[in-house]
């Protein structure tokens, strides 16, 4: 794996962790319970969701394809409730829970090691399936299938081993090589003791030609059709198809993996084609080539085995070092501990330093020493508050992978514009935006950016589709904006599917912004079919909840024919600004220095009054309401002549106004900090205030919101 | 208070110690830490205090009800300050000294006029407020040693107040 991927396959790795983490404990208290609720089913759903989502991204097959099947389990469960799920199958549930868990943990394990994955997923998955079908219909165990459960338990364990070793597997692969011109191997494996293997390996050849033409595979051993010695050969090496087109190939995997008694089933050219598909293919044909010649010969496999690891191992990326996660997650109330201290830190520093019985002495070393301890505590400063800070540029890199595969995948033509991916945000922010930036730049590709290149040339548009992903601060929220310029929103589609769904009355008038707030309802999915990627319905779910989680809001807006923008607006929990320090009477209060225009030194005589008494101020062809802060807080002690003050002039928005204040103390960059929540009922926000910072003093000064401020004032 | 009432209670109250061998072993007890504010005694459970602090400058908050002092500034982090004097009867409170109270995870500071001291009490002898004297941020009354009667304070009544 190259070096740029190394940070996405940490970020996978931990986060899939985390994932499970969340998932083993959810199980282990059902299991108790013996039920799921329901908020249960739907953590499960989304967990599976997101596994399988990021599995997909960093081609991880198998993970990808079990969380898929686990998905569409909690799929059903969710629909027909945990009382559909008879009592005898629930521990049977738990069990394959768990061993799925497991099973992700090992792949995980197996990816941090640089370990090939196991290909070998099927007894799992057809656990799961049968599973499925017995939910589905209702639960009369059958009996057969149940009984081996036990048996099958262990099989997962077993199916890892051979992950273990990871030059086995190349080797077992390559005895056989493939004919010439059928580069693309299937090799077969049949329950053991399941007997009859090579009439069953006629019916793999039978369903293999209905799919494609007969020409098109070759298999060996030949003649299993008479021959029932070819038995033996299966049994030892498998049963083996070739194909000269992958496409086929895979159209047979279905077709395998639908018929009875398959334990297993490997594609032949893989291992080296995860890794390099362009070295694999001529690697594999000249180890084949000398096979053509003599099918089936028991001695050829010896031969080929010493030839075939080295063409494989030549095929396999150069040797990495162990790879371990260089991440480790910190408790955040440890890190709030940490910037609290350095705080006291920075002022008792200057308390000494400062101290007054210092007056007038003469201390040469003592001020050495302090300005070197101030530097010192500068800079712990500077390294406790990046601490927390992270550019999104991270998160945001991930969606280009994203963008890039499922163009290839839906066959659409798009690109990724980023926007302000330096923009630092509180680490908390960036791991609940991941998953809903995610979710919405998949929903964009799936739905937004037009199924056919004609529609959008039709439409005047470029044909090649695009997806601005963009981030920037206003004074007190990040706002992080995904837009597309695809075909909108059909209001008429999704307010029918809202109707089918029961979310919305068929009776009812809905607006537009209605309308659009059905897409973020639990459930709702405009897509009728279930993707890879999108039309489950979870996406904008998921995005409307996580990020209420960290107390910020989604809006959409459309416009039908010129695409859709998604905004997430999340509020600074923790977030660095540069702001402008002013005094009204004995307060002191940080105005957001982006929302500053200009500031002006008047007289009384450039204030002109309207009839209701209400101060205005011309500035560039344009008349501005003048809000007096010490009026608006009554705050006693300020300014009131006009002269000895200073006028502000701010913008936030479509909002521009002029505030008075009594003085400007000067710029400084100010952490955020949110009020304490017993303010909360007192609305504080509403009248104009955003949060606080502590300055270097240890004083507290108010940060305005510019735009509430206003709001307010009217 | 008249004189007769005090001796009446301290008569209550050696009562109660006479007894005390065997009750104390029966009952809980746990520790309050009594203070004045508006010439009341006020109990509140010592675990729910957090620290005694005095001098801390308080910052004001524009806009908000009188009995909200402000915020201030506790080694990083942002308290609520609230003024209980003011929310009783209406007037400043005078001192500085504040007492940091926690309760289910929301801390909250409240000015007090001073502090006193530690007592042991048994919670099963802390009676309920009679209805017609209800006050506002008092959960219950119990009748300590020295005769006194300390008010037990609500502390998650102050959370919950608007």
């Amino acid at each position: 794996m190259s070096t740029g991927n190394e940070s996405i396959l940490d970020a996978f790795l931990y986060e899939t962790n985390s994932l499970l983490e969340q998932l083993d404990s959810i199980v282990l208290a059902a299991e108790q319970q013996d039920s799921f609720s329901e908020d249960d089913v739907n953590t499960i759903f989304r967990i599976m969701h997101t596994i399988k989502g990021s599995s997909a991204m960093m081609e991880y097959n198998s993970l990808m394809t079990i969380a898929h099947r686990a998905e569409d389990l909690f799929s059903i469960i969710r629909d027909k409730s945990m009382d559909g799920v008879p009592e005898s199958l629930r521990p049977e549930l738990f069990d394959l829970l768990f061993q799925t868990i497991d099973f992700f943990r090992g792949e995980l394990e197996h990816i941090e090691n640089e370990q090939p994955l196991t290909e070998d997923i099927d007894t799992l998955l057809q656990k799961v399936n049968r599973l499925i079908d017995q939910i589905r219909s209702g639960g009369q165990p059958e009996q057969a299938p149940a009984a081996p459960a036990a048996g099958d338990a262990a099989a997962p364990k077993a199916d890892a081993a051979p992950a273990q070793q990871p030059a086995a597997q190349p080797a077992a692969a390559a005895p056989a090589g493939s004919p010439s011109g059928f580069p693309y191997g299937l090799q077969v494996f049949f329950d053991e003791g399941c007997g009859m293997e090579n009439l069953r390996a006629l019916m793999l050849v039978n369903s293999v030609k209905e799919i494609c033409s007969e020409e098109d595979f070759t298999y060996e051993p030949q003649g299993v059709e008479s021959n029932p010695s070819t038995a033996d050969q299966i049994i030892e090496s498998g049963f083996l198809i070739f194909f000269r087109e992958q496409a086929q190939r895979d159209n047979a995997i279905h077709a395998v993996t639908s018929s009875g008694s398959v334990r297993s089933y490997q594609a032949i050219d893989r291992p080296a084609a995860e890794a390099a598909p362009a070295a694999s293919a001529p690697a594999a044909a000249p180890a084949a080539a000398p096979k053509a010649d003599a099918p089936a010969a028991p001695a050829a496999p010896k031969t080929e085995k010493k030839a075939a690891p080295s063409a494989a191992s030549k095929a396999e990326p150069a040797p990495q070092q162990h790879h371990k996660e260089s991440l480790i997650s910190v408790n955040l109330s440890k890190l709030d501990q940490l910037a609290a201290v350095v705080g006291e830190i920075v002022i008792t520093e200057s308390m000494v330093t400062a101290s007054p019985d210092l007056k007038g002495l003469k201390l040469d070393t003592f001020t050495k020493s302090a300005r070197q301890l101030r530097k010192l505590t500068d800079e712990l400063q500077d390294v406790s508050m990046s601490l927390r800070m992270v550019p999104v540029s991270g998160t945001f890199q991930k969606m280009h992978r994203i963008v890039r595969d499922m163009c290839k995948k839906l066959n659409k033509q798009a690109r990724l514009v980023l926007e302000g991916e330096d923009t630092e945000v509180d680490k908390t922010i960036v791991d609940s935006i991941g998953d809903p930036i995610m979710h919405i730049v998949r929903n964009s590709m799936d739905h937004g950016i037009e199924e056919d290149v004609q529609q959008r040339i039709d439409a005047g548009k470029d044909p090649v589709g695009t997806i601005v992903l963009s981030a920037r601060h206003t004074g007190s929220e990040v706002i992080i904006e995904i837009k597309d310029d695809g075909q909108g929103v059909n209001y008429d589609a999704v307010l029918n599917k809202a109707i089918r769904n029961g979310l919305a009355q068929p009776d009812v008038e809905y607006s537009h912004k209605d309308i659009l707030n059905f897409l973020m309802a639990p459930g709702f999915s405009t897509n009728t079919e279930v993707t890879e990627f999108s039309g489950r319905g979870v996406g904008m779910d998921v995005v409307k909840r996580n990020v209420e989680d960290v107390g910020g809001t989604v809006y959409i807006t459309s416009e039908p024919g010129q695409g859709m923008t998604t905004t997430l607006k999340i509020p600074l929990t923790m977030a660095i600004m540069d702001g402008m320090e002013v005094s009204v009477g004995g307060s002191i209060f940080t105005i957001p220095i982006l929302n500053i225009r200009q500031s002006f030194k008047i007289s009384e005589n450039d204030l002109i009054r309207d009839a209701s008494g209400g101060e205005m101020f011309k500035c560039m062809g344009n008349f501005y309401p003048v809000i007096r802060m010490g009026d608006l807080y009554q705050i006693d002690g300020g300014v009131t002549s006009v002269a000895d003050g200073i006028l502000i002039w701010l913008e936030a928005g479509e909002k521009s106004y002029c505030l008075f204040v009594d003085e400007l103390l000067g710029e400084q960059q100010v952490v955020v900090k949110p009020l304490p929540g017993y303010l909360n009922r007192f609305n504080v926000k509403s009248s104009g205030i955003a949060g606080c910072t502590i300055l270097g003093d240890g004083n507290i000064s108010i940060i305005l919101d510019v735009s509430n401020l206003y709001t307010y004032a009217q | 208070m008249t004189q007769e009432d005090v001796l009446f209670q301290t008569d209550q109250a050696s009562e109660a110690d006479d007894q005390s061998p065997e009750a104390a072993n029966a009952a809980k007890t746990e520790k309050y830490l009594l203070f004045l504010s508006d010439g009341l005694l006020f109990g509140v459970p010592a675990e729910a205090v957090v620290e005694i602090i005095t001098g801390h400058t308080v910052t004001r908050l524009p806009l908000v009800p009188d009995y909200v002092r402000g915020i201030i500034n506790l080694r990083g982090q942002i308290i609520p300050i609230v003024d209980i004097h003011q929310l009783l009867s209406h007037q400043d409170c005078a001192s500085n000294c504040m007492m940091i109270l926690q309760e289910n995870d929301s801390e909250v500071g409240i000015l007090v006029d001073q502090v006193q001291k530690m007592v042991d009490i048994d919670t099963s002898a802390l009676l309920p407020v009679p209805p017609r004297s209800s006050r506002e941020l008092v959960c219950g009354m119990y009748s300590l040693e020295d005769g006194q009667t300390m008010l037990a304070f609500d502390c998650a009544r102050l959370l919950e107040h608007t």
